[in-house]
């Protein structure tokens, strides 16, 4: 064996080879910067340059790809809070808050070394997981991996910052969303309203991007500052390293959790990420600054969403049951070669399985490096405004959504969800529970649904894996009722304390800017209708096909009447000081003026705040709509032109020479894309 | 308490922050004529660049001549990347347009809307009829096509086939269940499980043939592929599964050289003169015909036999081929159709292309349209009896389009 390794280690001392690497990098640094693209992206564009050579140099390139992908797609998340994948809007949640306190440099660095380590770990856990893999996998039967689903969301609600109803809500909102489409146990349409469309399910980019990307581009547009707090550019490389090594536990439990996560096929890359975001959180002493931009928080799931992706190739190279589509292609490569996936490949092509991991190693290190390099530049990202970003931000989001499934209904679908995304976020409902529920709804219902099938009665609890779930599901929920138990007998009502601390915190005067005020009351309200609607139409679905979204809207249910109530009793008392009106406003920005007008100045000042950002929201999602508007009628390019120097010069108020060269630029790049990356542009109906 | 504290934070906050009326670096609006000099100005070169653009970057193809040289051939694959269709349709694609005189350019485009019906659909209204788009079908637009469902707008009968190329099947049992051969099919104490994707996917074809036997099973569907499957038997969760030849030698041989399972029989294939043979892939192995015959002492009645035989031609001999729109010019049919028979015939590329092929041949001899022509026109009997399996059985109704 170790022959074997040696000798591909020798044979990646090829030029010729290390050449095919470093294009693999390059190509998949450049791609992951663009959110949306992803692995995807990667392997699509490099496939078709592989045809003809030899599957060394072939397998060198798109490993080096998909090894760094992970890596730049940490950029968009934590720069500008827009998530191409569900394990990115992990990172996102510490690092984004890091980077809007003006230490963009230092999340990054500590990003780009964690994926370093884990892609590193990744590549050692993946030889040493071969023999293991074949038990470890066949002893995850339906019910743990149900299980896993179950766990990943409620991580996601518990840990997310706002409270725990909140969460919760939030999560079961995803989770219905997901369910959108084709039942996976009995082929019926739900909650399709007969478009077909729609019966494909909603697309996860048009999902991340829209909740949180477009989300966030309408709430900064607004603010023509460059950021909260001046940029910190200064510290070498060696404070970033040090300040890195300290965190190392986590560095490495994060990549274990990793592997184990990525051999579970189907669900373990999107729990995975949560697990190790779960266990930083669950193990460190003073927990308060996790999701402030707490270094833990970034160091943990980066370092696992890179390991991930090697554990991930194990089940693809064993079972031949790839973990996403960049390794589903990446088998549909080694088939063209005529090399199977199972077991046999291990002893018939181990040389070619050491190449894999070698190549993964040096993938890993080299694109990190380039990434770490990189920092110093790409932070200085944060001093441009955002007004100025958003609309080469927006063209390219929609362009990285549309890919996915080419259709013009996912951009307006996006834009449906930017709003979406808008409001929970400004009444302080956690959006990364959102995002992971709407991931894991086919998968947790599939699943449900064979254990319920394959096992008799409830004899699947008593199975140990499904106890050991159980016992970490329960666990952190004792623990914050006990904490807030404990809470409650200090301090009286300081029930709604944690959104608030945020919004202090990091500076992001959105964050929960609405809670608390009849928009948050009618966020829970339409969520309630939400779920209560979603009951009412599964009662036409069959049997089987029901389940699901039966149980989904009746916990959705209960969840946001609990929290409708929370609301109302939070107005009550809030009704001595605010003014007897405030109760019986309508949700609309008459409410906030008139609020204004009665109380003190400080509030006026507040309400004023809160009206102004939502008058920019609704200005921006007008104009994301318009320009939607635009590309159905004369395409993408040609909307793009019109686009951007309008929104330049009346929303972001730049010279016009910077509009004319901005929006000559953004035309040019949009040109040259579709020849340079695996990219369509949108047809409008002159065209 | 809080609701004070927040009030004081937050005053705080405002007062730093750029509210709409204390903005200092607000530059005003441009002047009316600026800002619409610029706005014409781009607005000429959008109307430019979407009206005329598009034709200058496009111009029209001459693929009738004999020769594609400076064309592009855009293949839809109306399933997403890297499953099995994808592979064999790239890989085909790739060495179809490089055999082609004149050696076209290749762009695959993956359009996955609707398990592959969307794309198909969006093929059939609007691709070009100039021989430089062609078509990936394959058992997801098929099936559904077959059983008439309402979202389907294709119709193979307006599409012209250049190749094909087929599959086949083998249906394996849990020896840990009680499965020793096919006998142990019938007359169960307890049915055996088999885990299915969808009763309306490539499985229909194995349900079939279990209906063919009445074999005593109980289905749950629900899986998210064959290989999860493949686990689930090997775990003991499902008791009899089936895999498609390429999947065979890697996912069920190990188990069956370590005794957890047995193989019971092939799907088979229909041959040219439309009988049901032995896979030539598992000589050894008998097809569902002979099951039938070992189990019961006699031939299956003729007219299940044909509703089976006419879903394992459709689904599994002419599984995956490539169309071109009806007015494509024949020349170019021809075309692609002989290079890609003369490609088939070829040993370097049957060679390259044994895995991808999954030891079936390519199939695109001048009769391809006729044979194809009769496998795609299902009767309506055969329909009806797919249905009435479907509802009976599986409690599941299509609404008919």
């Amino acid at each position: 064996m170790t022959d074997a390794a040696f000798s591909a280690l020798a044979s990646l001392a090829d030029p010729s080879l290390l050449m095919m690497l470093a294009v693999g990098v390059v190509a998949g640094l450049v791609i992951g910067l663009i959110p949306g693209l992803g692995g995807t992206g990667a392997v699509a564009i490099l496939l078709p340059i592989t045809f003809g050579m030899d599957p060394e140099p072939a397998l060198a390139m798109l490993i080096g790809a998909l090894a760094v992908v992970h890596t730049s797609d940490t950029v968009a998340a934590v720069l500008l809070g827009a998530p191409g994948s569900a394990s990115a809007s992990v990172t996102m949640l510490d690092g984004y808050s890091m980077a809007r306190q003006g230490q963009a440099k230092r999340a990054l660095s500590l990003a780009f070394l964690s994926s370093m380590a884990g892609g590193l770990i990744g590549a050692v856990g993946l030889t040493l997981a071969i023999p293991l893999a074949r038990p470890l996998v066949l002893s995850f039967g339906s019910p743990e991996l149900f299980m896993l689903t179950i766990l990943g969301v409620s991580l996601a609600a518990v840990l997310s910052r706002g409270n725990v109803v909140k969460g919760l809500t939030a999560g079961l909102l995803g989770l219905l969303l997901g369910l959108v489409g084709t039942s996976p146990t009995t082929a019926e349409e739900r909650f399709s309203f007969g478009s077909l469309f729609l019966s494909d399910g909603i697309s996860l980019v048009a999902v991340a991007l829209g909740v949180f990307g477009l989300a966030e581009i309408a709430s900064r547009v607004g603010q023509r500052r460059v950021s909260e707090k001046p940029v910190e550019l200064s510290g070498g490389w060696g404070s970033g390293i040090r300040e890195w090594l300290t965190h190392w536990t986590h560095v490495i439990r994060g990549a274990l959790i990793g592997i184990w996560a990525g051999v579970l096929p189907g669900v373990g890359a999107t729990a995975g990420t949560w697990l190790a975001y779960g266990q930083a959180v669950a193990t460190a002493k003073d927990k308060r600054s996790f999701g402030k931009g707490d270094p833990r928080g970034i160091v943990g799931p980066e370092s696992a969403n890179n390991s991930v992706e090697a554990g991930d190739l194990i089940p693809t190279f064993l079972f031949g049951i790839p973990g996403g589509v960049p390794s589903a292609m990446l088998l549909g490569m080694l088939l063209t070669y005529g090399i199977q996936p199972g077991p046999a490949i291990v002893t018939d092509h181990l040389d070619l399985m050491y190449l894999i991991v070698w190549a993964f190693a040096i993938a890993s290190v080299a694109g990190a490096f380039l990434c770490f390099l990189a920092t110093g530049s790409l932070a200085k990202l944060t001093k441009v405004p955002f007004a100025v970003l958003g609309p080469g931000l927006l063209v390219v989001m929609l362009l990285g959504a549309f890919q996915e499934g080419g259709q013009l209904g996912d951009l307006w679908v996006m834009v449906t969800l930017g709003v979406v995304g808008f409001f929970l976020k400004a009444t302080g409902m956690p959006r990364a529970p959102f995002l992971i529920g709407f991931v894991l709804a086919i998968p947790m219902e599939r699943y449900y649904y064979l254990t319920a099938n394959l096992y008799d009665g409830a004899a699947w609890l008593a199975r140990p894996g499904v106890l050991v779930f159980a016992a970490i599901l329960v666990v952190p929920v004792l623990w914050s009722l006990v904490k807030r138990l404990r809470r409650a007998s200090g301090a009286a009502d300081d029930g709604h304390r944690d959104e608030h601390e945020s919004d202090e915190h990091d500076g992001d005067e959105l964050e929960g800017s609405l809670a608390r005020t009849p928009w948050s009351l009618g966020v829970a309200v339409i969520a309630a209708l939400l779920f209560a609607g979603a009951l009412w139409v599964s009662g036409s679905f069959s049997e089987e096909a029901r389940l699901m979204p039966r149980l989904v809207a009746l916990g959705g249910l209960v969840v946001a009447l609990v929290l409708t109530w929370q609301e109302l009793r939070a107005r009550r008392r809030g009704v001595p000081r605010g003014g007897d009106g405030a109760v019986d406003e309508p949700a609309g920005s008459s409410g906030a003026t008139m609020l204004a007008t009665r109380v003190e100045p400080k509030v006026d000042a507040r309400a004023l705040n809160r009206r102004h950002d939502l008058m920019i929201g609704a200005r921006t999602f007008a104009a994301m709509a318009a320009f939607l508007v635009l590309v159905m009628v004369g395409g993408y390019l040609a909307a793009t032109l019109v686009f951007t120097p309008l929104f330049l010069l009346y929303a972001a108020r730049t010279r016009p020479r910077t509009a004319i060269i901005y929006t000559l630029v953004l035309g040019a790049v949009l040109l040259a894309l579709p020849s340079l990356l695996p990219v369509d542009l949108p047809l409008g109906l002159l065209q | 308490m809080t609701q004070h504290v927040d009030e004081e934070d937050v005053a705080t906050t405002a007062d730093e922050d750029t509210g709409p009326t204390q903005d200092p670096p607000e530059r005003p609006a441009p002047t009316p004529r600026l800002a619409g000099a610029v706005l014409a100005g781009f607005t000429a070169l959008a109307v430019g660049v979407s009206v005329l653009g598009g034709d200058f970057l496009n111009p029209a193809a001459s693929t009738a001549d004999g020769d594609y040289s400076g064309e592009t051939v855009e293949m839809m694959i109306p399933l997403a990347e890297g499953g099995g269709t994808d592979t064999w349709a790239r890989f085909v694609g790739a060495e179809l347009t490089e055999a082609v005189p004149g050696s076209p350019g290749l762009a695959p485009v993956n359009d996955d809307g609707g398990e592959g019906i969307l794309g198909t659909n969006h093929f059939m209204s609007s691709a070009k009829t100039d021989g430089t788009e062609v078509l990936v079908s394959t058992a997801s637009t098929v099936v559904p096509y077959l059983l008439d469902m309402p979202s389907v707008r294709y119709d193979f009968n307006n599409l012209r086939p250049v190749l094909a190329n087929g599959t086949g099947a083998v249906v394996y049992a849990r020896t840990g269940a009680g499965v020793h051969g096919v006998e142990d099919l019938v007359d169960r104490d307890k049915p055996l499980i088999f885990g299915g994707i969808a009763a309306t996917s490539l499985d229909l074809t194995t349900m079939l043939a279990f209906d063919l036997l009445s074999a005593d099973i109980d289905s749950t569907f629900g899986f998210e592929g064959r290989g999860p499957v493949n686990l689930a038997l090997q775990r003991g969760e499902v008791d009899i599964d089936y895999q498609t030849t390429p999947s065979y030698e890697p996912a069920v041989e190990p188990l069956v050289e370590d005794g957890t399972a047995v193989p019971l029989f092939s799907l088979g294939q229909v041959n040219e003169d439309g009988e049901i043979v032995r896979d030539p892939n598992f000589p050894d192995l008998p097809t569902v015909v002979e099951a039938y015959e070992k189990i019961y002492g006699k031939q299956p009645d003729p007219e299940a036999l044909e509703t089976y035989r006419a879903i394992l031609a459709l689904t599994y001999t002419y599984q995956k081929a490539l169309w071109v729109p009806e007015d494509t010019p024949d020349e170019a049919v021809e075309l692609l159709r002989s290079t890609a028979e003369d490609m088939g015939a070829e040993p370097a590329f049957q060679k390259s292309a044994a895995e991808v092929l999954g030891g079936y041949p390519l199939d695109a001899s001048p009769d391809l349209a006729d044979r194809i022509g009769e496998a795609y026109r299902v009767d309506e009997s055969v329909r009806q009896d797919v249905l009435e399996l479907l509802e009976n059985d599986y409690d599941i109704t299509i609404d008919q389009g």
